[in-house]
């Protein structure tokens, strides 16, 4: 099993490398669109939420970029954890409040033309997948093909089996 | 029993290992560093991207409202604000459904009608054409048909993910709804594109996430005659319409 845990880190750190990287380059094309969409959750005024929307697409890119090359792999994971629960939590609220809001999670969001019913659960349900990969990078941040990998790479006989943060 | 020997390579040995795992440590913390500044230096880029993208000088067509993100229809004491995206499905809904009882309620000189022309939707075709729309709306107002050209406008309404109507179509419409060439100028020098781009930011600004969004003196009701009508009453002060 230990011989494949760098195996199943890679896989995981890809994919959730993947979700920010898509997830961002969705909303960057249109920043205030963005911004709409996070007022719409009604969870801040509405010129701070316009510009966590602005910014949490260049957020979401940065951060699926370092867990593509796995820089950090345990700090970012643990920022992508954060994240998640964040959203979840965003989410919940919009859903608990009754609101009729696109998540705009991979779109810019937004209120729903009437008529239209918003799928609060299976949104959450795909967010805590993606906290669980989170969690496991924290657990087992050693993956195979990692920049953190490469900068910890053991020298000469010092090698021990505690390497990598 | 260990010689002297094996003792001091033992204990050369666990230095040598104190310092590797130091060494390691510190590299974990820069490598920590390094990742959180990078995150912190894209929030930055994003919010820098995201102040210059407002619009800086814009031009604002005839009969627009005071802060110039609107056009206004009548002078009727309540006041009847729209938002509405040209290719926005039901925006078209709303406006067939509303467009006979809003202009009677003009014309009766009962509401001031706000006409916010915001475009939003441009991913939802290949041209963007909210954009485009919505300024060529600001040209039919300096030509004083706005209504007649937001009447066009819908019926001509694209489907959304295609192209919708280019910049010739969108002047013909106008010079068939009665305006002029200078109409058509105006749409070929995009004289308000930045409008539209304000109308958008000062609807998003002031909360306003998707369209269509109505309000009566300022209170949000539903995007429909009966509502608009009923709030539209109940402000106004007039007995309520009788029910059979």
């Amino acid at each position: 099993m230990k011989r494949f845990l760098p195996w199943i880190g890679l896989l995981v750190r890809l994919g959730l490398a993947g979700v920010f990287i898509v997830a961002g380059a969705l909303k960057v094309t249109d920043l205030p669109a963005s911004g709409r969409a996070v007022v719409a959750y009604e969870l801040m005024p509405t010129n701070v939420a316009m510009t966590v929307g602005a910014i949490q697409p260049f957020f979401e890119l940065m951060l699926g970029a370092l867990l593509l090359i796995g820089l950090a792999t345990r700090v970012t994971a643990l920022i992508s954890a954060l994240t998640m629960v964040a959203f979840i939590a965003g989410i919940t609220s919009a859903w608990a409040r009754g609101l009729n809001i696109d998540c705009g999670c991979f779109s810019k969001g937004g209120h729903l033309p009437p008529g239209v019913t918003p799928n609060y659960l299976p949104e959450i349900l795909r967010d805590i997948g993606f906290l669980a990969m989170a969690i496991f990078l924290m657990l087992y941040p050693v993956s195979r093909f990692s920049l953190d990998g490469w900068i910890n790479k053991p020298e000469g006989d010092v090698r021990t089996d505690d390497e990598q943060a | 029993m260990m010689s002297k020997r094996e003792d001091r390579r033992a204990a050369a040995r666990v230095v040598r290992e104190q310092l590797a795992r130091e060494k390691r440590r510190k590299r974990a913390i820069w490598t920590s560093v390094t990742a959180v500044l990078v995150i912190v230096i894209g929030g930055f880029i994003g919010w820098g991207v995201y102040a210059n993208q407002k619009a800086g000088k814009v031009n604002v067509p005839t009969g627009a409202n005071k802060d110039g993100n609107a056009v206004v229809t009548g002078s009727g004491p309540v006041v009847v604000e729209d938002y509405i995206d040209f290719i926005c499905p039901y925006c078209k809904v709303f406006h067939d459904d509303a467009k006979d009882e809003l202009t009677r309620l003009v014309s009766e000189n009962k509401i001031t009608l706000v006409t916010h022309p915001v475009a939003y939707l441009d991913r939802f075709s290949t041209n963007r054409y909210s954009t485009r729309s919505s300024a060529a709306s600001g040209c039919a107002a300096d030509g004083g048909r706005f209504t007649e050209y937001v009447d066009a406008l819908f019926t001509n309404q694209p489907a959304e993910g295609s192209a919708g109507p280019d910049d010739a179509q969108l002047i013909s419409l106008g010079l068939q709804a009665g305006l002029t060439e200078e109409f058509s100028q105006c749409v070929k020098d995009k004289r308000y594109v930045t409008w539209a781009k304000k109308v958008s930011d000062d609807a998003g600004a002031a909360g306003v996430t998707g369209t269509p969004t109505v309000f009566v003196n300022g209170k949000k009701v539903q995007a429909n005659a009966a509502a608009i009508v009923a709030a539209v009453n109940e402000a106004g002060g007039a007995a309520p319409t009788p029910t059979s």
